[in-house]
């Protein structure tokens, strides 16, 4: 490379780039550093009698998740998209709707309903004199936390492989039939083998928030590596360990995400514009059509109507003493803070896309990476970077205001600014994964024609890049606004003064052991969650043909 | 035209976006600030909405505007532990001494001088050098069946790990504050062999894995699967007034038992409130803090939560009068704190979950 | 010369071998040159480094009397004056014919704007479609758009990558003799990339063709006597 190509490197691009990537790597480093520092007493407390179990629990959680979610998930894409049946049409998008409900709300309102005094219970004893043994209602239990992760997350594994499926099977499907394969047969052995990768990218997405959860395992009582970062940081004190934890999680994660790429190598599971002949559904005969519409009915109803109802009946309960006029500062809240941060990670995203596309280069690989690990960084690690970042700014800004004999100076933490700051490192990644993949079915040779044509790098950002992946923008800002609305950890500990979310009310609430007051704010989250979705369902499929 | 959408969009969001941080950031830093701003910050894990009553009615009688942040006691001791001196914070109310003693021992508070806050609350629920005060009081109880058990079977916690209750004792897991207190202060009464001797023993007469909190371990007891459980009181009084039916006749087939007054006495936890080192606002720090210690303050303050008041003139609520007077855990609360690491160290070893 | 290129070299990342190994060329003003090589001889990767889409290792591109490309200067493409129709036109599917012909025209008055656009649609004879959506069109008239778009802003040079491969046969004839009268009705100094040596003696007034990043050797067409006796010949 000669000295003009370092030049041509070093533009404003590149430059925001690597403002935005020195953000991600900064609590990546607090990690790293802190993991590899001697250990403390502590540290051989926890290996002795915790890490066992922390790792177990984990395991288990993940093995079981992903099994399921993927039997489920694929099951239901494939049903979807290869079979009609009644009301097909509805339950393509509606099956998407428990990605709504997350999880922690999931797993408070299922304790709710099967717990000795929820609704399945008290309706037994008292209608017909039941009392059931407990042991078969538990839901606090690592198997009950599986089932509340499959019922909320296999949405992602259903999405990508629906959408696989949909674009590009329907000549090996129809092939396979006319050889005379049945329906089983075809599942197995053409439809796993060829979503594979589809199916492992939703897996992975699966996984990811399983490690990253807090509220679920927190609230059942169950010992994970996200519970235990923050109880070895809160409960014992100790923010090295702590680290060191969240950096063993770190690792666990980007070995994750590694699987994923070497399983991905150079296959693109985005799909090309042009040219896919959509799969047209077969009517199903007989009983075929009731077994799989009860299927289908059935996991919509556990997975959805059901908690949806209960919290709604809540809601009726204690909407008297939960709704007073602060309530709406808690939705405006909620709604101002995801929308500001979900701006700021898609202009970031953005830039940075657009800087790898468009000037590919090692060091341009080496963001990109950089970029989407971002989603590996623990919360814990995050929330203590962010903090120590911001006492420093401070410092440095009291001593400016010294230097300059100012009296009033201005405060970053506890501020929304910080919050903000946070919430863009965590999730970053999400966003630049849709936009990155939205740029990879665009091209590259719009934005050339654009600049054969007079426009420079800026201009053709507006005018030409931004107006053709507006799709993939739409569906990153829905991503990432609903990841941000329902975020815990990070809000519960940097929330500035007089500040609650939605989902901070419904936690405290839960925590103060008010499950039926919780219902309000939950809901709220979860009708604007499923209104996003549908609206991104509808221009999806309005994109898609 | 798209394209000039597109960017006018882009730019529009922008500055809205700038525009409303720049916003919100100043509603916040108005309110904190310089000496002479009539604030006070608080970070407090008491989310219960008589304390935002209470905050209210403080601002109208004094013209202070209360700010605050609420959260978890640990994840606000934390946040004062990184934040060091350069806190916003004036007071720091948390549900639990052990909180309390650990932010002396970081330095993290300063003492406060009050009359009004030495005759208001006993010295037994003060820090030996002022630096917090307690605000209510909390019994951790045994909670029995009244179907199955008999209160005389009943004694202290240490009876619970004999034979007679294998498989009958419900409790919730050790991460829980409440329990990490209880086994503090058994450390500090009966030293740490036998408070790790009975948290051996009590796992082993555990009816199921410990799971839920305070209110799981009264519903398990009345669905049969243990006959005692260990709670805090004022989860019962919650219970017998919650607008659930069902929860209402749990608690019914339940009593209250105040263990150990023979011997020991009952465990009892406090929420308090400290002063912080880097309080910039310490005048109307300690208006709140004096107001919250009043007679009217505190018996709204215990009495919505169902908790006992820390100041003597004031009457416990009706139902804790029912349950009649108890004979208390004789230690300085600071020993909840000294304690906590200890006790989470064994709770990890006997393999309480 | 109006367009000179000198001993270009350039090799694509990762790879080992280049892929440009000392192209030179020299080009008079009006003359149309096509490209001719298999795939893999780096023909299309010749048009990219004019175009300035990709950066050589070393090499001079001059046109027009401006340094595109050297040692120590490297010219970003909205800057070279150099016109391009790309393989697939990557026609803007947001806009409308008249919209992306506009497109490149942002230097000029609002007035000369419109003319240009006018004048354009009328040369490609497009004038009735200039509300359709590229979707709309047919392959052989998303192909007119994308030359009108390209040679609107009056390029020095025009370059075309591969015109004729989305094209069916019987089109592809028609469409070329239309396509040499337009370029040389505009006097456009045009290079063009194809694989299809009929194509290439139709269109061209030279051929040169390229083998493992290398001139083989330069041929002056028929049409380059009947059509352009006042070019000289040069090899």
């Amino acid at each position: 490379m000669n000295w003009h190509a370092v030049k041509r490197q070093l533009n404003g691009w590149a430059i925001l780039s690597f403002l935005a990537i020195l953000l991600i790597v900064l609590p990546g480093i607090v990690v790293l550093v802190e993991l590899f520092a001697p250990v403390n007493d502590n540290w051989q407390h926890i290996q002795e009698y915790l890490l066992p179990r922390y790792v177990r629990n984990t395991l288990f959680i993940m093995v079981a998740t992903g099994l399921l979610t993927t039997v489920i998930g694929t099951s239901l894409a494939w049903f979807v998209t290869v079979y009609d049946f009644p009301f097909r049409r509805f339950f393509k998008w509606a099956l998407i709707l428990p990605l709504a409900i997350p999880p922690y709300i999931g797993a408070y309102t299922y304790h709710g309903i099967l717990n000795y005094t929820g609704v399945i219970q008290t309706t037994l004893r008292n209608q017909f004199g039941i009392t059931v043994d407990q042991s078969y209602f538990n839901i606090m239990s690592i198997q009950g936390t599986v089932f509340i992760f499959t019922l909320f997350l296999y949405p992602y594994i259903y999405t990508i492989t629906r959408a696989f499926l949909h674009n590009q099977s329907s000549s090996m499907i129809e092939n396979a039939r006319i050889l005379g394969r049945g329906s089983w047969d075809i599942f197995f052995t053409v439809v796993i083998p060829i979503s594979r990768v589809a199916i492992i990218g939703g897996v992975s997405l699966v996984l990811m928030e399983v490690l990253n959860d807090y509220g679920v395992v927190k609230y059942f009582g169950i010992q994970t590596f996200s519970t235990a970062i923050f109880s070895t940081w809160f409960g014992m004190k100790d923010t090295s360990s702590a680290l060191k934890l969240a950096g063993t999680l770190m690792i666990l994660v980007i070995a994750i995400l590694t699987m994923e790429r070497l399983v991905r190598g150079r296959k693109q599971f985005s799909y090309a514009s042009t040219k896919v002949k959509p799969l047209k559904p077969r009517p199903l005969q007989g009983w075929h059509r009731y077994a799989v519409f009860a299927y289908v009915s059935i996991v919509f109803a556990i997975a959805f109507v059901i908690p949806f109802t209960q919290l709604t009946a809540w809601t009726f309960l204690t909407f008297d003493t939960v709704f007073t006029e602060e309530f709406w500062q808690l939705v405006w809240n909620t709604v101002r803070v995801a929308f500001i941060a979900t701006v700021i990670i898609l202009l970031f995203a953005l830039i940075i896309a657009n800087y790898t596309r468009l000037f590919p280069s090692n060091m341009t690989r080496v963001i990109s990476k950089v970029t989407t690990l971002g989603y590996s960084i623990p919360g814990a690690a995050i929330a203590i970077a962010v903090i120590t970042l911001f006492l420093w700014l401070d410092d440095k800004v009291l001593d400016m205001a010294k230097a300059l004999d100012l009296s009033q100076t201005f405060v970053f933490r506890t501020t929304l600014i910080m919050l903000i700051f946070a919430y863009v490192i965590r999730f970053l990644a999400i966003g630049y994964n849709s936009i990155e993949s939205g740029f990879e079915k665009v091209g590259k040779s719009f934005t050339e024609a654009s600049r054969m044509l007079g426009w420079n790098t800026v201009q053709t950002f507006f005018r030409v890049d931004i107006p053709m992946i507006k799709g993939a923008i739409m569906s990153a800002f829905i991503l990432v606004f609903i990841d941000i609305m329902k975020e815990l950890p990070l809000t519960l500990f940097l929330q500035p003064f007089n500040f609650s979310t939605l989902a901070t009310q419904a936690f405290k609430y839960v925590s103060d052991e008010k499950i039926h007051e919780a219902a309000l704010a939950s809901i709220v989250i979860v009708l604007m969650s499923g209104l996003l979705i549908f609206v991104s369902h509808k221009v999806l499929d309005k994109e898609a043909d | 035209m798209n394209k000039k959408y597109a960017a006018l969009g882009i730019s529009a969001a922008l500055t809205t976006s700038l525009l409303a941080a720049c916003a919100s950031t100043d509603e916040t830093t108005s309110n904190e600030g310089s000496d002479d701003s009539n604030v006070v910050n608080v970070y407090s894990s008491r989310h219960y909405d008589v304390d935002q009553q209470l905050y209210k009615q403080f601002e109208e009688e004094t013209g202070i505007k209360v700010n605050v942040v609420e959260g978890k006691s640990d994840e606000l001791l934390e946040r004062l532990n990184t934040e060091g001196e350069s806190t916003e914070a004036d007071l720091f109310i948390t549900a639990d001494a052990g909180n309390l003693y650990q932010a002396k021992e970081a330095g993290h508070l300063q003492a406060v001088d009050s009359d009004e806050l030495e005759s208001n609350i006993p010295a037994k629920y003060r820090d030996t050098d002022n630096e917090w005060f307690g605000l209510t009081k909390r019994a951790r109880v045994i909670v029995y069946s009244k179907d199955r058990v008999k209160p005389e079977d009943l004694s202290t916690y240490e009876a619970l790990t004999e034979e007679q209750w294998n498989g009958k004792v419900l409790v919730r897991p050790s991460e829980n504050m409440y329990n990490i207190s209880l086994l503090a202060s058994f450390i500090e009464v009966n030293g740490v062999d036998e408070a790790k001797e009975w948290a051996k023993g009590l796992v082993n007469n555990m009816a199921r894995d410990p799971q839920g909190n305070d209110r799981d371990q009264a519903k398990a007891v009345v669905a049969g699967e243990g006959d005692v459980a260990i709670m805090n009181t004022y989860y019962m009084g919650l219970m017998l007034n919650s607008e659930d039916e069902e929860e209402k006749k749990v608690a019914e087939q339940l009593g209250v038992f105040f263990p150990n007054q023979d011997t020991t006495g009952t465990h009892v936890n406090i929420s308090g409130i400290a002063m912080t080192k880097a309080s910039k606002n310490t005048e109307n720090a300690q208006k709140l803090m004096e107001f919250m210690s009043e007679p009217s303050a505190q018996e709204k303050f215990a009495s919505v939560n169902y908790e006992y008041p820390v100041n003597e003139s004031v009457e416990p609520n009706e139902l804790l009068q029912s349950w009649g007077e108890f004979k208390e855990q004789d230690i300085n609360l600071s020993a909840l704190g000294e304690n906590q690491q200890e006790a989470i160290r064994i709770f990890n070893e006997v393999g309480w979950k | 010369m109006f367009v000179q290129i000198n001993d270009l070299h350039f090799s694509y990342k990762g790879a080992h071998e280049e892929t440009i190994k000392g192209f030179s060329i020299s080009i008079t003003k009006g003359e149309i040159v096509s490209l001719l090589g298999d795939s893999g001889s780096g023909k299309s990767t010749i048009l990219r480094l004019i175009a300035g889409l990709e950066m050589p290792n070393q090499g001079v591109v001059v046109v027009n009397d401006c340094v595109c490309c050297d040692d120590c200067q490297f010219m970003p493409p909205e800057d070279r004056g150099v016109g391009m129709v790309f393989q697939d036109y990557a026609l803007f599917p947001h806009m409308t014919v008249e919209k992306n012909i506009r497109f490149g025209l942002h230097k000029l008055s609002r007035k000369e704007r419109n003319e240009r656009v006018e004048e354009m649609l009328a040369l490609v004879n497009l004038t009735e479609f200039r509300h359709r959506y590229p979707y709309e069109l047919s392959g052989g008239q998303q192909q007119r758009v994308a030359l009108a778009r390209a040679l609107a802003p009056k390029p020095a040079l025009l370059i075309l990558d591969e015109p004729f491969s989305n094209l069916d046969t019987s089109l592809q004839h028609r469409i070329r003799d239309d396509l040499r009268r337009l370029l040389k009705q505009t006097g456009t100094t045009t290079i063009f990339v194809t694989h299809d040596e009929e194509d290439a003696e139709a269109l061209a007034d030279r051929i040169v063709y390229l083998g493992e990043g290398k001139i083989k050797k330069q041929v002056m067409t028929e049409n380059n006597k009947t059509f352009n006796p006042q070019i000289p010949c040069f090899v």
